[in-house]
């Protein structure tokens, strides 16, 4: 057996809860930082598109995307109350402890797009893990080519991250397109799914060379995909990411599993071809 | 490896040499056909069944306990510990069948195995000491629904003991599959074999495998029409309508790995984090928080568990398919969907729905 000694991979790291945020509905920020210095340089090697293990300690433990690229200063979550652990972590205050282990993940490899063209395609909170990867290739603008968002919503108020969508919308250098179903008072933008984004006048989506991120809830994943493909996408230049019940986050306790993959260790990121030969349905 | 004999009337007395190492489990009998393994304690070592039918609660929960605390959480105030609690005794399973030898292999290949080691379970694998029982006996050992010969896992393990034991009459062969099992092989208790012992060995091994009488579990065609996508959904269904989802096909399962992990309250401030086998033919084994659920259907839960264990990809990546063969899952399953069935209803409705073009010169 292995001779050096084997980490404790269920072993979570103490973490202090700096601020929070309300972001949307039942969606909030949560800014944090390791208590030992040595966990918070240690966790800086993550990659966008990887997550972590938050535990509520007495609660229990649930899987969350990495929202902050590794080129920002501050660790956060964005989370959606939906189960009790999240509930749980919704009542936190600033200075409360709990606890994080990871990352883990495959991640996007980004370094691998270098070159090439970027379309963000996200529907309501599926923005939280593409915000890592959209960050991430700004901050290496010249690294790539076109970069384009596409980001929908069901209704304005819903829009995740408006400040920072605001800020996008008039930088130069990228485009960054916004919709909504259904379009309420004080809203003068696009009405309409995500995916007729591509249409609008002036707005020229690449096909070649381009590598399409896709990630939303999945009537939107599967429309998304639909148009994409019209458009002449193929299948390995359209990559997402998944989510699934997790308990352990490392390839064991087998909750994730879809077909043969364990989505904890051999993605979350998959590529649509990835997805259609995993030999189960998504 | 290493072969010596012992008498027939000292074969316990291993289990006395162990003791002074090990706390020693051994199986015993219950009421009918229960039996199960324990602790061996002075008072009840007289009775440790050598041959008997293998246990239904596999010696699996040596490595991997049914609930096993992974953490201790202390929270106050302002003050929060989180320790982790290993379990590290020394153990030893005496009278262990093959089939389950070949569990805990699979159960290695896949904790140890992989991205990340399981250290909970290397630290109990690291201080177990297995001695393995032959099964040969045709009204104690081998029971109907045995198919360790489909499943090549026994009726004689060829490796992963320290230890093996099997019953010629007079005296019982003992082998040593491990430097931990040669080093007590030296013990006076054990003498020198002769040619004609092998000799004996070998022709009881083979009347032994003659007992398996309803052994004909054809994984090979299931395992090549899982692997190619091949199954009918309407044999998935079919397996679907006649589970009961108990799960208890997963959890008498010597081969099956998959965890939930809770936290529980135990005092004041004081909280457990457990982790507690699960089972994929649960409902809720794959709901998440909000209530959607990939696999709601019975049946495409039931299409994962034999995927899982028969997919050519896992096979290859744990060296063996996630099955041994011990029986278990047939003998709890009350709509006779356990492994063996399972294979046969997969095999003949596909093979029949596939047409058999003849050779033409054309």
């Amino acid at each position: 057996m292995n001779p050096s000694p084997t980490p404790n991979v269920f072993l979570p790291k103490i973490a202090i809860l700096d601020r929070v945020d309300s972001e949307i509905d039942d969606v909030k920020t949560f800014y944090w930082h390791f208590k030992d210095p040595a966990d918070q340089e240690a966790f800086r090697v993550f990659r966008p598109g990887q997550f972590a293990q938050v535990s509520i300690f007495g609660v229990g433990e649930f899987p969350a995307s990495l929202p902050p690229s590794p080129t920002e200063n501050e660790y956060f979550f964005t989370i959606r109350q939906v189960g009790s652990v999240t509930a749980a972590l919704h009542q936190l205050k600033p200075g409360a402890v709990f606890g994080v282990r990871g990352p883990y993940g495959n991640g996007f490899p980004m370094e691998e797009y270098y070159g090439r063209n970027l379309v963000f395609v996200a529907g309501g909170i599926g923005l939280i893990p593409l915000r890592s990867c959209i960050v991430y290739a700004l901050h290496f603008r010249k690294k790539y080519k076109k970069i384009q968002i596409f980001y929908g919503s069901r209704v304005p108020k819903d829009l995740l991250y408006l400040e920072t969508l605001r800020k996008w919308q008039k930088t130069e250098g990228f485009e960054c397109h916004l919709t909504v179903d259904r379009s309420t008072e004080g809203w003068n933008g696009p009405v309409g799914v995500v995916g007729s984004l591509f249409k609008k006048p002036g707005v020229s989506v690449p096909v070649e060379n381009t590598v399409a991120f896709v990630c939303g809830p999945p009537i939107m994943f599967r429309f998304v995909i639909r148009d994409l493909k019209t458009m002449g996408f193929e299948d390995v230049n359209i990559v997402s990411t998944l989510e699934r019940y997790m308990k352990c986050g490392v390839g064991k306790c087998g909750h994730c599993c879809i077909g043969v993959a364990y989505v904890c260790v051999d993605g979350p990121v998959f590529t649509y071809a990835q997805i259609q030969k995993l030999g189960e349905e998504i | 490896m290493r072969a010596k004999v012992i008498d027939r009337a000292e074969v316990l007395k291993i289990v006395d040499l162990l003791r002074k190492d090990y706390e020693v489990l051994a199986p015993f009998c219950g009421r009918g056909r229960d039996t199960f393994f324990d602790i061996v304690t002075d008072e009840n070592r007289d009775q440790i069944q050598i041959h008997v039918p293998n246990p239904y609660y596999p010696p699996k929960r040596f490595v991997l306990p049914h609930i096993e605390r992974l953490l201790k959480i202390e929270q106050h105030d302002h003050t929060l510990r989180v320790e982790p609690t290993y379990d590290e005794e020394p153990r030893a399973i005496f009278g262990i069948r093959s089939c389950d030898v070949a569990g805990i292999y699979h159960l290695d290949r896949f904790y140890l195995g992989g991205k990340f080691r399981d250290i909970y379970y290397e630290k109990r694998r690291k201080n177990l000491f297995l001695v393995n029982m032959v099964c040969t006996d045709p009204e104690l050992d081998i029971d109907e629904e045995c198919f360790c010969v489909c499943a090549d896992t026994g009726p004689a393990a060829r490796d992963h003991f320290d230890l093996q034991l099997m019953d010629l009459g007079a005296e019982f062969m003992v082998v040593a599959g491990s430097a931990r099992g040669e080093a007590l092989l030296a013990h006076p208790l054990f003498k020198n074999g002769t040619a004609e012992h092998l000799e004996k060995r070998r022709r009881i091994l083979e009347e032994a495998r003659g007992h398996f009488k309803k052994a004909n579990s054809w994984f090979a065609a299931t395992i090549r029409y899982m692997t190619q996508d091949r199954i009918l959904e309407k044999t998935w269904e079919e397996v679907g309508h006649r589970c009961l989802e108990c799960g208890g096909c997963t959890y008498v399962c010597p081969a099956c790995t998959c965890f939930s992990v809770t936290d529980r309250q135990v005092g004041p401030g004081e909280i457990e984090r457990i982790r507690l086998w699960d089972s994929c033919a649960l409902g809720g084994f794959t709901r998440m928080a909000g209530g959607f659920n990939p696999r709601r259907a019975v049946h495409d839960r039931r299409n994962r568990r034999f995927f899982r264990k028969l997919a050519h990809y896992f096979i290859q990546r744990e060296l063996s398919m996630a099955c041994v063969g011990c029986g278990r899952c047939v003998a709890v399953c009350h709509g006779d969907v356990g492994m063996p069935s399972v294979v046969e209803m997969i095999r003949r409705a596909t093979a029949a729905n596939e047409k058999h073009e003849p050779v033409t010169n054309a």
